[in-house]
């Protein structure tokens, strides 16, 4: 196979010599405007003027209307949504483009089922362990979770926040299931060798899937409690998951029970804005 | 370089169990517009809602212990009344306390 490469000018060959101390230099190619480029070659992208408080368009609205689903119908979602769906995860922006994800996908009830308890009991081992809030106040097992879990919210201030340890309990309790009986699960399988923070090419491509979900009528839940499943061998082994790849999350999805469409307040965050040598604080 | 959290936060970890430490916010019912439909109590992710008999009518509230709630709004979005609400978000003292946050409001069309 013969390769040709285009040179255009010959500084596209020669790196420019830099003197020491000179200050950053441009390249050729960096000093072309690409702005007269465009127009000269008759291919200029279209501005489109959206006028200030113009309606939701259909990105927008699945945005907005995205729950987190944790209630499903029985009917399970056809294949071929599925594989729609995956589809927009694979054109996820990453990280040098290093697309450092795996799918896995599980929509074989007897295996969901059997995921749900190894993550159930995973979840009775730390609740016991840990969550002295379970336990009577003044009791000797009281006191003695409280001090392992003070100690280890030091270590894992993430992981032993509030809210996922009373998510913890409720799931060691049965008040609260791992996978929400939905009818499919997508597990979303890292490789560590990833560039950077592959962890965050991860989160970018579920968003894409679930904001595709959601604008296709399809309820899902992202599902962190599923990285529990990375503490079984056997696990690992029958999802395909051994290293270098790690389970980092997954996400259900399933028709929704009831309609859960209506907008909803959250609180603002501030925004600090940068502009005419000024800042200002935005909410 | 200064941190936002003092030294003396970054090391106080909220008791769980503790209400005042761990500030989870009860959300709010519009008893004239809940028609004791259920479905918030079915979906709510933290389960600290439950339904009660109002003068024979069935309605929802939030139990005692309700702690959990994250404020998602789930009851909101799946309210056919828009009965049910969430006006602030949850609080913890210490390391975990809430930084940068302003009201709560519905999308803004900017």
């Amino acid at each position: 196979m013969e390769i040709t490469v285009q040179v255009r000018s010959r500084s596209d060959l020669t790196a420019p010599t830099t003197p020491v101390g000179a200050g950053p230099t441009t390249s050729a190619r960096d000093r072309e405007d690409p702005e007269r480029i465009e127009e000269e070659a008759g291919r200029t992208s279209a501005i489109s003027e959206i006028a200030e408080g113009a309606p939701w368009n259909a990105v927008e609205e699945a945005m907005l209307r995205r729950r987190s689903i944790r209630k499903y119908k029985r009917k399970q979602v056809p294949a071929h949504l599925i594989r729609r769906i995956l589809e927009m995860g694979r054109y996820a922006p990453s990280q040098g483009n290093c697309q450092p994800w795996k799918f896995v996908v599980v929509r074989d009830a007897a295996m969901i089922q059997e995921m749900e308890e190894f993550c159930v009991a995973a979840c009775r081992k730390l609740s016991t362990a840990l969550d002295y809030a379970a336990y009577r106040k003044g009791t000797r097992a009281y006191f003695v979770a409280r001090a392992k879990a003070k100690l280890f919210s030091r270590l894992q201030p993430n992981m032993l926040h509030p809210v996922p340890v009373s998510a913890v309990t409720a799931i060691a309790q049965g008040r609260f299931a791992v996978f929400h009986r939905a009818p499919t699960v997508i597990l979303l399988l890292m490789d560590t060798r990833g560039i950077g923070t592959p962890e965050i090419d991860i989160g970018i491509c579920g968003t894409n899937i679930v904001l595709a979900a959601q604008s296709l009528g399809l309820g899902t839940c992202w599902i962190g409690f599923s990285s529990f499943l990375n503490r079984s061998p056997e696990w690992r082994a029958r999802l395909g998951a051994e290293k270098p790849y790690k389970i980092v999350e997954a996400i259900t999805v399933g028709y929704p029970i009831g309609d859960p469409s209506r907008l909803i307040a959250r609180e603002t965050h501030e925004i600090a804005w940068f502009e005419d040598g000024r800042k200002e604080i935005l909410y | 370089m200064t941190s936002v959290i003092t030294r003396a936060e970054r090391w106080n970890f909220p008791d769980w169990g503790d209400p005042a430490e761990c500030q989870f916010h009860r959300v709010s019912v519009d008893l004239e517009l809940c028609d004791g439909c259920k479905l918030c109590t079915i979906i709510c992710p933290a389960n600290v809602l439950e339904l009660y008999e109002v003068q024979e009518k069935k309605k929802v509230r939030v139990k005692d212990d309700h702690r959990g709630c994250v404020s998602c709004n789930n009851c909101h979005a799946i309210c056919a009344n828009g009965a049910i609400a969430a006006s602030r978000h949850y609080d913890f003292i210490g390391y975990y306390r809430q930084l940068g946050r302003g009201e709560f409001s519905m999308p803004r069309r900017f």
